[in-house]
């Protein structure tokens, strides 16, 4: 799930930035407001533990394979939300600078489509809800049924949610000739499977915390009163609304910065038939053609950097042959560099050792 | 100076920890703090620290009673070497370790820096400045915890068991440096040879209460006392 | 070898590396970041087909390994979790993009290869300048770059601390690893029975040692605000790698700069 630079096009990177930088604002914003200083050594003990935990391999009876633990949902039960959303995102950047899982410029996608889902949605509409309701908290075992489910239910619908993202920014960003349906047919179903086994799996994790140490989560040990609160409806109405415009913002910036991949998507490159691998036809987009145009207009006039190779289709490799030789000189260079290298470091030991 | 006067502790609803604990430690003594498991010893030193609360009685640190209000002067005057030393170093370098206490009591980098220094050096171990944590040997990393306590130029100086986990010739190089803090000291441990290198005297606790306090030598020598409170004697008087 | 001490080795490994000294590693810290964030980003702006143009972007990287004293044996070896990805997605470009784009005498060359092949090098060149940064660069001074360019000092705070205690926990769960394993000889993973105790307990036993480590905090006067290493200037030899750096990119983006060289000789 982690999705490599070479994946996301500029602006589909740049939004997902914003998009996850801003709830990280929030967060953040949320956290100080709570001011508790020990919030702190508890992130980062905990979000260290959550990465190691998920390098363990959990078998899965009854077949040859493993499964893994699921990050957000297990943080947000045990920090938070917001707590667990940065937690999440310092996991990720890790993962991605010193073990080249994800990128540094797909950070923010990866955010997007791993931490807010689990950490907020799994959070405010799935964990805090049923922690809360009547059902689930009358006894121990109903608690414990509640764990379980909200846990599984929280893990397949935000994975669902994150795939569904990675096949929406890798679409839009042009990056793959697979149809977006084909695309999506792959990967949902796939993550489905994932997300069950993860969701038992963390299930399991944070129904034995339950037993040990129940204050440890989040929700879970509420009195009376608290119940009766009606501010979980509130929240969920706030997350919606709050979900609503940064996907609606992020859509319509992505519209105005980069026309080129989402007209590709929506619109299709007519040659290969998109159009109607997406089940698109131009025509029945009121809009679309006028839209399109503009947005044309607009990239050639934004796009910071004219894009030579396809305007016309003679070259659009760099084919000619001295692309080709010019391609084996660039490689010879940098063998050359190499040798000069390895040259001087060897000089450099030498007389080292004397 | 450090004074328990009637104190007793308990955790929320469960038995006592600390029962009408009263001792008097003198400014510049080095004092170990022996016990079975269980006895109190960690509770004890944490009240003295502030990091709990709520004991009755009363509890002074360096002659500060202790209490919410002066928690800041009392922590800027007393150094915890805690047992695990990876829950003391949480920076990724002992250099920006050692850095962290001076410059949270608002000492200038340049200030903090030359303190940082001169404990490297007193150490002997300015090698080790610019390693990471995670990085250094079980050896190296308790001495960068006593370092990075050092740095903060304490008067008291608790140790929760310093020679716990390291290899004879580590172990040696740490009793060295202990011996030579001329801070007021107070080393919890089950090492009782260490005790009796760096301690001239000894608080035995036992179920919460104090069972003996006297000369380290004389009490470390008694036999029967200490297998009385589930302890041995040290290697060298058996 | 259980995954955890792999993790632990590529850790440290990374930890060596950073420490050493070149040229390269003496960067203000700040400069090397714009950098390899420009050339990241430049490198997936090239398009699908553009394998030409964009192949003499190695220059960058390949020189700074080069300068740096940096293994690239290090680096390719991380390319096992870069490339399937890249590949699983790129596999299918040739299948469903047939048009002949290049011809190499006769053998057509499709669309969908050249863009695969495009993707598959966007992948190496994004983890080769990736991994010469933090290769290069400390963590701490990675930290106060970021401070630096106004990422929150919580979430700067965040990333040093989880970070140092990443090492710490990933060697408790490897001995833990391996002892469940000793025990349980032929099983390949954690059994469903100690699904929830196995982490239960390491999550259990962090909670107080989270605990603990805010104690020392606080013991050294911690009071919500942290303070960072020392910054080592903005100086000129900075300017002048960032300006070298970001011309030899934006020179490579803006002309065939392999089409040209090979008109000179034809």
């Amino acid at each position: 799930m982690h999705m490599a630079d070479a994946l996301l096009a500029p602006a589909v990177a740049a939004t997902m930035y914003v998009a996850s930088g801003t709830a990280a604002g929030v967060s953040i914003h949320q956290l100080k407001k709570e001011d508790d200083p020990q919030k702190l050594p508890v992130m980062a003990v905990t979000a260290a533990m959550v990465f190691a935990g998920q390098m363990i391999n959990y078998t899965i009876p009854g077949t040859g394979s493993s499964g893994h633990m699921c990050g957000g949902m297990m943080l947000s039960a045990l920090l938070g939300p917001h707590a667990g959303f940065l937690s999440m995102i310092v996991i990720l950047a890790i993962q991605c600078l010193f073990f080249a899982d994800g990128g540094l410029m797909a950070l923010g996608a990866n955010v997007w489509n791993m931490a807010f889902y689990g950490c907020f949605v799994g959070y405010y509409l799935i964990w805090r809800p049923m922690m809360r309701s009547k059902r689930f908290s009358a006894n121990s075992a109903s608690r414990r049924t509640g764990i379980t489910l909200a846990s599984v239910l929280g893990c397949v619908i935000t994975l669902q949610m994150g795939a569904f993202s990675v096949v929406l920014e890798t679409s839009l960003s042009g990056i793959t000739e697979l149809p977006f349906g084909a695309f999506c047919a792959l990967m949902q179903p796939i993550h489905l499977a994932i997300g069950l086994v993860e969701g038992l799996i963390t299930a399991a994790v944070l129904n034995y915390v339950y037993a040990s140490r129940p204050e440890l989560l989040r929700d879970v040990n509420l009195s009376a009163q608290e119940h009766a609160g009606k501010r979980s409806l509130k929240g969920v109405v706030v997350t919606l609304a709050v979900v609503a415009l940064v996907v609606g913002g992020g859509l319509s910036l992505l519209a105005s910065s980069n026309p080129d991949g989402l007209e590709w998507a929506l619109f299709g490159n007519q040659e290969a038939g998109y159009a109607q691998n997406m089940g698109l036809d131009e025509e029945d987009f009121g809009v679309a053609s006028a839209a399109a145009d503009t947005a044309g207009s607009i990239q050639e006039k934004t796009s910071f950097l004219p894009d030579y190779a396809f305007k016309n289709s003679e070259s659009a490799a760099g084919t000619t042959v001295s692309g080709i030789v010019g391609s084996v000189i660039v490689a010879a260079v940098a063998v050359l560099i190499c040798i000069l290298g390895g040259f001087f470091r060897k000089r450099k030991r030498e007389t080292a050792v004397q | 100076m450090i004074r328990f006067q009637h104190v007793s502790y308990a955790y929320e609803t469960e038995q006592p920890v600390l029962t009408d604990l009263s001792f008097q430690i003198a400014a510049g003594e080095a004092v170990g703090l022996i016990g079975a498991n269980g006895a109190g010893k960690s509770t004890l030193m944490k009240l003295l620290l502030g990091l709990l609360s709520g004991a009755s009685g009363e509890i002074l640190a360096d002659g500060i009673p202790v209490s919410k209000e002066n928690l800041k002067e009392i922590r800027k005057k007393t150094g915890y070497v805690l047992q695990n030393s990876d829950n003391q170093m949480f920076m990724p370098t002992v250099y920006e370790d050692m850095m962290f206490g001076p410059l949270n009591y608002m000492l200038s980098r340049e200030e903090a820096e030359q303190r940082v220094d001169t404990v490297l050096q007193k150490l002997n171990m300015e090698y080790l400045k610019h390693r990471h944590n995670h990085k250094i040997s079980g050896g190296e990393k308790r001495m960068a915890a006593i370092a990075t306590v050092l740095a903060m130029e304490p008067e008291i100086i608790l140790m929760d068991e310093p020679t716990s986990a390291l290899d004879p010739c580590n172990r040696r190089i740490v009793i060295n440096t202990i011996r030579e803090l001329s801070q007021t000291k107070l080393i919890a441990s089950h090492d009782l040879d260490m005790i009796l290198d760096t301690c001239d005297r000894v608080l035995l606790l036992s179920d919460g209460k104090l069972a003996a306090d006297g000369p380290a030598e004389e009490i470390l020598r008694d036999q029967k006392l200490l297998e009385e409170h589930h302890l041995e004697l040290p290697l060298r008087f058996s | 070898m259980n995954k955890m001490n792999q993790a632990l080795r590529e850790l440290s490994a990374m930890d060596t590396l950073a420490a050493q000294h070149s040229p390269i590693h003496g960067l203000n810290a700040a400069a090397k970041l714009i950098c390899t964030a420009a050339y990241i980003l430049i490198v997936v702006s090239f398009s699908k087909y553009d394998f030409g143009r964009l192949l003499p972007m190695v220059l960058w990287p390949v020189l700074l390994f080069q300068i740096s004293g940096i293994p690239v044996r290090i680096c390719f070896y991380k390319l096992r979790i870069v490339l399937p990805l890249v590949m699983a997605v790129g596999l299918f470009n040739p299948l469903f993009d047939r048009m002949p784009l290049l011809w190499i005498g006769t053998v057509p060359v499709s669309g969908g290869v050249i863009s695969m092949l495009t993707l598959m090098m966007k992948g190496i060149f994004c983890l080769m300048a990736s991994f010469l940064l933090i290769a290069t660069t400390p963590i701490d001074s990675l930290a106060a770059a970021l401070r630096k360019l106004h990422v929150p000092s919580m979430l700067v705070t965040l990333l040093l601390l989880t970070f140092r205690y990443v090492g710490v926990m990933t060697e408790e769960l490897a001995i833990m690893t391996d002892a469940y394993h000793l025990r349980a000889p032929g099983q390949k993973g954690i059994h469903i029975s100690a699904w929830g105790s196995f982490l239960g307990q390491l999550l259990l036993r962090s909670m107080d040692r989270a605990q603990e480590l805010y104690s020392s905090m606080l013991l050294r006067g911690y009071h919500g605000h942290f303070h960072y290493a020392k910054w080592k200037p903005f100086g000129l030899i900075d300017a002048l790698y960032l300006a070298a750096s970001l011309t030899l990119m934006l020179l490579i983006r803006i002309f065939p700069v392999a089409q040209m060289l090979g008109a000179l000789f034809i």
